[in-house]
């Protein structure tokens, strides 16, 4: 019986061990990363500096002068796009699918949006690129020029060729892609709206609408700004899809119809094409930004979010 | 107009806007799928399966290295992803439930869902390619592995935290280690729960293209050596989209085809999952 | 008379931050009986009972003074748990069967001790579950899973699987407080006919099941023995003041 008890133990600490060094392996990865992309962008960190990295608009293979401004700037340009057309449409379903949507829909729109979700990015590229982008570029986008560009100020933003190869069409699929990310964490926390809270603005004879304007839509303040935020962290790290229909031009855009770059997408473009040792860096410098700003992104939403179950946020 | 009639104008209006958005969503998901099935269906052939590419510019390649590439790429990054994923998540929901270091770990992993999946990419080329001299296989099968852990170790996680407390002490009451508490009595209650999110590692890795891109690169010859680089059907696809030839087009629609079709099924084989273990 | 399987003398009980929840206690368990623990919510009398298991070694910050004397020795003291639990089994409040068949169920303790032999588990697994009145309703399914049962039922087949360990003594905590009145007095009458094998400690905050089915009532009150005594006194006659207010649903 002893024999049995001594390897028993042994047992459960090996095992214990075992488990433990799993957990701890997601550390020690996310540690290598920063580390080893850092690492890898000494080089450009040293020749560039920060300030000097992050505000200057060169990338010149040639003469190895490198900048993140334009790749930051397409960026942030598209994320920010993308965001402002997904989240009313993304509150709008999620407001369809707890307060408007009869029961026996219910699994139907759930699973439209889960599929939505499910849907790789390079798919969404190649529809992008041989569906979507014509579309834009044929019908949209010159009747948009249209009717914008007589006006002041606005008009230079639908300046330029249409050709749908651009910033404007890359953050429509954007959006859709983020879409369903905001929808199902603001669907879960609809859901979690006290009912008695609800019932008793019915009773006060408020509509509908109001219900969910002035009592649900409050309540789930943190959870609608916490989806947003995971949104954006998604957004600014997507490559393939913005590969297929960004173009890759580094320069400044100033209008919806001009191509332009990210991040992600002259990393996918340039990274085995790079031929120096201060281009290849210089990338790294560009990857470590990129996982910086998003990891932090993640992070505050993390405060914001204490969410359950969810697979694939 | 009275308030009151303001008021429920405004109702209706907001009430409309909300269908209107969801008919949006709908829209798009539709004219997507459509699209794949359309161009997929039309350009879907045995050949495709049977053949390997042909050289740029000529016809009647097939996508058959691509196939088996993206196949042994998935099989070993499922070999290295599944085991450490379920380990890990066995871990938080066991042992590190209550401490520090435990829920540390849960929050990092569940950011580590979200980081861009290129910049797993040329991270595992610093360490795996780069030292070594050239792209493989491997390399594509860690980075896809590095992607998947974390989605394995949270499901596992909230499944087996499913699993009611007095179970447990049941099971101890009997005299049983901790660890076979957890092995046989605590695994057989999430069982399900942790197959689905297995289900749903695999559907999210099968479309991924960007990690692959400097991993395991690419090949336009047949080869099952994972030491060498490796075609995909993801980064085939990106190549051949990109490319001048119209037969190019069309396998690359072929090849989309095929994986959303998959990745679907998967998905929906997941949620289906979830829900008839619910019901019981 | 019977004689006495377990003493407990002096027994002191603190969680984490010591706290103390059982005060120096001391009583005698008699063999073959069934003996009630009751009290108001709070008196302590979960926490005493799982220290007969040593339940309280699963959680940090605990300590146990003074001795629970089984079988010559104080248990608390005891190095191998696990030989322990198999002699001093315990049934919980809500049903807990193990996802997996009921057969597996009943044999799952066996399989720990090491038993391996079919044929062998197959005849005790078929003997624990007569003893626990479950036989002729589950001997056609002993292959379904055991969340098949109904709550009653599966009451049932934890009390199975806690007989087959062949255990001494079996610990109940508040067993039919989740159950329907049938259920319950389904498991009542099992527990008074399981006297004449093993030794049985029931935990209860239903004072009519206590006098229907023990053999000797004590009383508990803020961590304390307030009174042990036959059932029977204990509810006509009681020694202590409290007792009596508590008997009388003056508080609790």
């Amino acid at each position: 019986m002893a024999g049995i008890i001594k390897r028993e133990q042994t047992l459960d600490k090996f095992f214990y061990g075992l488990t433990f060094s799993a957990a701890f392996l997601v550390l020690a990865v996310i540690g290598s990363i920063f580390i080893s992309l850092f690492r890898e962008s000494l080089p450009a960190i040293e020749t560039f500096g920060f300030y000097r990295f992050v505000s200057s608009t060169a990338w010149d293979p040639v003469r190895e002068i490198f900048g993140a401004a334009t790749t930051l700037y397409g960026t942030l340009v598209t994320t920010f796009l993308a965001l402002i057309m997904a989240i009313p449409i993304a509150l709008g379903i999620a407001i369809f699918i707890t307060e408007l949507c009869p029961k026996f829909l219910k699994p139907v729109f759930g699973t439209a949006i889960e599929l939505l979700a499910a849907i790789p990015s390079i798919i969404y590229g190649m529809w992008g690129l041989f569906t979507f982008a014509p579309l834009m570029g044929e019908y949209v986008e010159p009747f948009l020029q249209q009717i914008f560009s007589p006006i002041p100020v606005i008009g230079k933003l639908f300046s330029g060729l249409p050709l749908g190869i651009d910033i404007l069409t890359t953050s429509i699929i954007l959006s859709i892609m983020i879409i369903p990310f905001i929808a199902s964490i603001v669907r879960d926390t609809f859901a979690l709206t006290p009912v008695q809270l609800k019932e008793s603005a019915y009773g006060i004879g408020a509509t509908r609408w109001e219900v969910i304007k002035d009592v649900v839509i409050p309540y789930s303040k943190t959870g609608i700004f916490g989806s947003v935020i995971i949104a954006m962290g998604r957004a600014l790290g997507e490559t393939m899809a913005v590969a297929f229909v960004l173009g890759n031009k580094h320069a400044i855009a100033t209008s919806l119809f001009s191509a332009s770059a990210t991040i992600t997408v002259t990393l996918a473009n340039e990274f085995t094409e790079a031929d120096s040792d201060l281009y290849l860096s210089s990338l790294f410098y560009l990857a470590l930004i990129l996982l910086t700003m998003n990891f932090l992104v993640l992070a505050i939403a993390k405060t914001f979010l204490t969410r359950k179950g969810k697979v694939w946020c | 107009m009275t308030e009151i009639a303001k008021r429920k104008l405004i109702n209706s209006g907001a009430l409309c806007l909300a269908c209107f958005a969801a008919a949006i969503g709908l829209f798009w998901l539709i004219f997507i799928l459509s699209d794949v099935l359309r161009h997929g269906i039309a350009y879907i052939n045995p050949s495709l399966f049977c053949k390997t590419a042909a050289p740029p510019g000529m016809d009647g390649g097939g996508l058959k290295h691509a196939f088996v590439g993206q196949l042994l790429i998935t099989f070993f990054a499922l070999l290295i992803g599944i085991p450490l994923g379920i380990l890990g998540g066995t871990y938080l929901a066991e042992y590190g439930r209550y401490q520090r270091i435990g829920r540390l770990i849960s929050t990092i992993s569940d950011i580590m869902i979200s980081v861009p999946s290129i910049v797993i990419g040329t991270f595992v080329y610093a360490i795996f390619v780069k030292p070594i001299g050239h792209f493989s296989g491997f390399a594509g099968s860690v980075a896809l592995a590095i992607i998947m852990i974390p989605v394995v170790l949270r499901t596992t996680e909230d499944m087996i935290s499913l699993v009611p407390w007095e179970i447990r002490e049941a099971a101890f009451a009997l005299g049983a280690p901790y660890y076979k508490v957890i092995l046989q009595v605590v695994y057989r209650g999430a069982a399900t729960g942790i197959f689905t999110g297995i289900l749903l590692a695999i559907a999210r890795i099968a479309g991924e293209t960007a990690p692959l891109l400097f991993t395991s690169f690419n090949n336009m010859f047949f080869t099952t050596n994972m030491n060498e680089p490796m075609p995909s059907l993801t980064v085939t696809i990106y190549q051949y989209a990109m490319g001048p030839y119209d037969d190019w087009h069309e396998m690359a629609w072929a090849a989309s085809f095929s994986i959303t079709l998959f990745i679907l099924t998967l998905t929906i084989l997941g949620r289906l999952m979830i829900r008839w273990k619910y019901k019981n | 008379m019977s004689d006495t399987i377990m003493t407990i003398k002096n027994l002191n009980f603190y969680y984490q931050g010591d706290i103390r929840a059982v005060n120096n206690m001391s009583l005698e368990i008699r063999r073959n009986q069934v003996t009630a623990l009751i009290g108001p919510s709070g008196c302590g009398k979960t926490t005493f009972l799982r220290c007969f298991n040593r339940m309280h070694d699963l959680y940090p910050g605990h300590r146990y003074e003074g001795e629970i004397l089984f079988d010559g020795s104080n248990l608390l003291k005891r190095k191998d748990i696990t030989e322990l639990r198999s002699r001093i089994g315990m049934v919980f409040q809500k049903p807990t069967p193990f996802p997996m068949s009921i057969f597996d169920n009943v044999a799952y303790g066996l399989r720990l001790k090491g038993i391996k032999n079919r044929a062998e588990l197959a005849d005790r697994v078929e003997q624990a579950l007569r003893q626990a009145a479950l036989w002729d309703e589950a001997k056609d399914r002993l292959k379904q899973s055991a969340n098949s049962l109904s709550g009653g039922q599966q009451q049932r087949l934890v009390i199975a699987r806690a007989l087959a360990a062949d255990p001494d003594v079996l610990l109940f905590d508040e067993p039919t407080s989740a159950l329907d009145p049938i259920s319950t007095s389904k498991i009542e009458e099992l527990m008074v006919k399981l006297r004449q094998e093993i030794s049985l400690i029931i935990v209860t905050h239903n004072m009519q099941q206590a006098a229907r089915i023990s053999d000797r009532t004590a009383f508990m009150y803020m961590g304390e023995l307030i009174e042990i005594d036959d059932t029977n006194t204990i509810f006509t006659n009681p020694k202590q003041k409290l007792t009596e207010e508590y008997i009388t649903g003056r508080f609790g």
